[in-house]
């Protein structure tokens, strides 16, 4: 072979080259007339379906008297248990044990005794709190135990202050779901104006807390002349208790959280509501709001002037926080990622909760239900990151309180947006009395911080802290919404929110909204390429065995 | 201990039939024991075996012995021979709740084959339990949220047992391990050299001693009888 050979074989390779170039196959490719199907993604399997509604306690929506206690009815799905409320209303040493047997609280996480103001109803007050971790870790295998779920397939590591309970920490023995009193948000706790009351934090976790009266009338240090404002340098440690002594003397919406790591902490879900209580007689309050929303036994001074009462803890959770306590067991490497490596001021907020749930499960418990002309109290706390601008839909709401002190009259706000900064509590009233400006008039009306990521759930809407404040005239017989089973067939569905299904992917547009399919392949060009591929392949091997052999002659 | 029995409503709670012919359960504001059993021996014994008095403790400072825990018990396993009569005094040394259960014991004995005893802080609890012949491994722990996930877990083994259970402390690995950094010094990366280029080298030494290694392979072929004869 010449050297003119070698050359011309050269050029050629490079035109081969030039060729391929042109003919690369791409990820991605412009469509001609007709672009591709629509894929319909939401199949007939519906496995991952869950019932909007699994109603397994109805018999817990009805007013009922326990242990003397008068419970209100509560038409939601899944309504608070009662027995919880009778305990949380007499102490957990003032009920039967048939009653107690009703609850997962332990013998001595609520009780109360002397009447020091003979006014008919305890006055010291002793609450035990322990820290449970929720969606945890386990060695024992790649699942979360004590599971809390808080929208379909959604389970973020979390924290909650819990009464102190007893026995299993799971539903049942073939469950890793975490037994009803195990849930957020932290209970709302309810005490009276001038009540001695005690605050014991057992903390039962695994890494430091405390407990801090935010806002609540408190000294300094207790009797004894210990911590009492649990601040940081006064953490409780694992396996260890503390005790908390206040005996406020200001009524009002306030905060308990943790102040140990504080930004995490509390972001992990180590926050409450703690409401004092006007002093009045025979005012046995319901210590413990489990779940926050409607306070099914309200006080004395609430009953005078409101039909209703509802807790609403507002909460946000940065899924990278979360999955640190998920991808680890060891104490010491969750601690390093989350006081070192996790940095706040980069942090995001990817889940918003109203009393523990985002949209849809806060459907199920965390709605306010309502007939016309009553005259509704809400205590809102934001315990998120960020600001809120709670938005209710139909209604104009009044500002009655803010950070647990009384409005003036004059500075009585009515409004349909409330700003509601970090840690700050607004009281508001609601109105459902049908005159355009306090209500439009019954319905199933929206309520949601109308900051934008608050209404979804990483990112996937709706969701988020979207709730409803539905007249009873639309709920069906188990307290669910009634004209939405279509948007409940699509949300009721961890696909959903694990964002593998189009939006619009049903019904009579679903051709046209639906996911578009992929494009297919384009064979001549491939099959170009790969010969011209080849082709260069082969050239550039025979080059290199014709220099060879040349070599060796 | 002022202990209220309600053998009476466990009826209610527990949906097993076999709850009504045996079983009780003591609470009070200390704690609570549930499903002792002293007296009913398993069908698969005719008498009890040995007393075992056993003494175990709980609490954070138990897991001081072990890295990477925060609650143990004082011991990890308890070997016992069939039909064994256990006497636990299970001690929690913090101020917290702990719970001690056993889990896998026969259901007719045993409502949903769990011996439960659960100390609402600081004390002691006695109680006893019968176990059955078979040779079997059983849980041990204290199901408060995180306690067994962060070391407060232990096996007793009757004859011997069935094997380990899995993330015993100091006994047995666990399923879904942690993931630490190596510790990767100079002398690491030393090793790591040196072996790179004592693998370089190996080929080089084959070459130069091809000549020794050839006879000596046939040498040791020859002492096998199996090379070929010529």
């Amino acid at each position: 072979m010449t050297q003119k050979h070698l050359i011309l074989i050269i050029l050629f390779v490079i035109v081969l080259v030039a060729i391929a170039a042109f003919f690369i196959p791409g990820s991605t490719h412009k469509a001609g007339i007709a672009p591709p199907a629509t894929v319909y993604n939401r199949s007939a399997d519906n496995t991952s379906i869950e019932k909007p509604c699994s109603n397994d306690h109805p018999e817990w929506r009805p007013a009922q008297v326990i242990e003397g206690v008068t419970i209100d009815a509560a038409p939601s799905c899944e309504p608070d248990n009662p027995y919880d409320i009778a305990t949380s209303v007499k102490g957990t040493n003032n009920v039967s044990m048939a009653t107690l047997m009703q609850t997962n609280l332990a013998q001595d996480a609520l009780t109360m005794t002397d009447d020091l103001d003979k006014d008919g109803d305890p006055d010291v007050i002793r609450i035990k709190l322990e820290v449970v971790e929720l969606n945890g870790a386990s060695p024992d295998g790649e699942f979360l135990i004590n599971t809390f779920a808080i929208a379909p397939g959604i389970q973020p590591g979390l924290w909650v202050y819990a009464p102190k309970s007893r026995g299993m920490a799971v539903k049942n023995f073939n469950s890793v779901v975490a037994n009803p009193l195990l849930r957020a948000p932290s209970p709302v706790i309810r005490v009276e104006q001038g009540d001695k009351v005690y605050i014991t934090l057992e903390n039962s976790h695994y890494l430091p807390h405390t407990i801090h009266l935010h806002g609540v009338d408190h000294p300094w240090l207790t009797a004894k002349g210990e911590d009492n404002d649990g601040m940081e340098e006064h953490a409780v440690y694992p396996g260890k208790s503390h005790t908390y002594e206040i005996q406020p003397r200001h009524a009002g919406t306030m905060l308990y959280h943790c102040h140990v790591q504080t930004a995490q902490h509390l972001m992990m879900g180590l926050s409450g509501m703690f409401i004092v209580e006007e002093n009045q007689p025979n005012n046995w309050l319901q210590t413990f709001n489990i779940g926050a929303g409607q306070v099914r036994h309200p006080s004395v001074a609430v009953k005078k002037t409101y039909s209703q009462e509802y807790d609403l803890h507002y909460q946000s959770v940065d899924k990278k926080l979360a999955q640190i306590i998920q991808n680890a067991n060891d104490p010491r490497l969750i601690a390093q990622k989350m006081t070192r490596d996790y940095n706040m001021t980069e942090s995001f907020e990817n889940y918003f909760m109203l009393n523990g749930h985002s949209f849809p499960f806060t459907l199920r418990d965390a709605m306010i239900t309502a007939d016309e002309n009553e005259n509704i109290k809400l205590h809102i706390a934001n315990l998120q990151r960020s600001s809120i601008a709670l938005h209710t839909h139909g209604h104009k709401a009044t500002v009655i309180a803010l950070d647990g002190v009384d409005q003036p009259a004059g500075m009585q706000i009515t409004r349909d947006v409330f700003d509601i900064a970090p840690a700050q509590r607004t009281d508001v009233l609601l109105q459902t009395k049908n005159d355009g400006l306090h209500s439009y008039g019954p319905g199933l009306w929206m309520f949601h911080d109308h900051v934008p990521t608050g209404t979804t759930t990483d990112g996937m809407e709706p969701g988020g802290n979207i709730a409803i404040l539905a007249y009873k005239s639309y709920l069906d017989e188990q307290g669910m919404p009634k004209m939405h089973d279509e948007l409940f067939d699509q949300v009721f569905n961890k696909d959903y929110y694990a964002k593998k299904q189009a939006v619009w992917g049903v019904g009579d547009f679903a051709p046209l909204l639906g996911d578009a399919g992929l494009i297919a392949p384009n064979y001549l060009q491939i099959i170009i390429f790969g010969l011209v591929t080849g082709l260069i392949i082969g050239l550039l091997v025979f080059l290199v065995l014709v220099y060879n052999r040349k070599q060796k002659q | 201990m002022k202990a209220f029995i309600i053998s009476l409503l466990m009826l209610g709670i527990i949906e097993s039939a076999s709850a009504m012919n045996h079983g009780g359960m003591l609470m009070d504001e200390k704690g609570m024991i549930m499903n002792a059993n002293s007296d009913n021996l398993p069908r698969d014994c005719t008498k009890i075996s040995e007393n075992v008095d056993i003494t175990i403790r709980a609490g954070q400072k138990h897991a001081l012995k072990f890295t990477g825990k925060m609650f143990a018990f004082d011991q990890q396993e308890w070997n016992v021979k069939p039909c064994a009569k256990i006497n636990i005094t299970f001690i929690n040394d913090d101020q917290i709740r702990h719970q001690l259960m056993i889990h896998g014991l026969p259901g007719y004995l045993y409502p949903e084959g769990m011996f439960h005893l659960e100390l609402n802080g600081e004390g002691q609890l006695q109680a006893s339990l019968i176990m059955p012949s078979q040779k079997k491994t059983y849980l041990v722990h204290c199901e408060v949220p995180q306690h067994m996930e962060k070391g407060m877990k232990a096996q007793i083994k009757v004859d011997g047992g069935d094997g380990d259970l899995p993330s015993i402390p100091g006994i047995s690995q666990p399923v879904k391990a942690d993931v630490y950094p190596v510790d990767w010094t100079r002398l690491t990366t030393a090793v790591l050299l040196l072996c790179v280029l004592a693998g370089c080298a190996i080929p080089f030494f084959f070459i130069i001693n091809a000549q020794v290694i050839k006879s000596m392979i046939q040498k040791m072929l020859a002492k096998l009888n199996l090379l070929p004869k010529h």
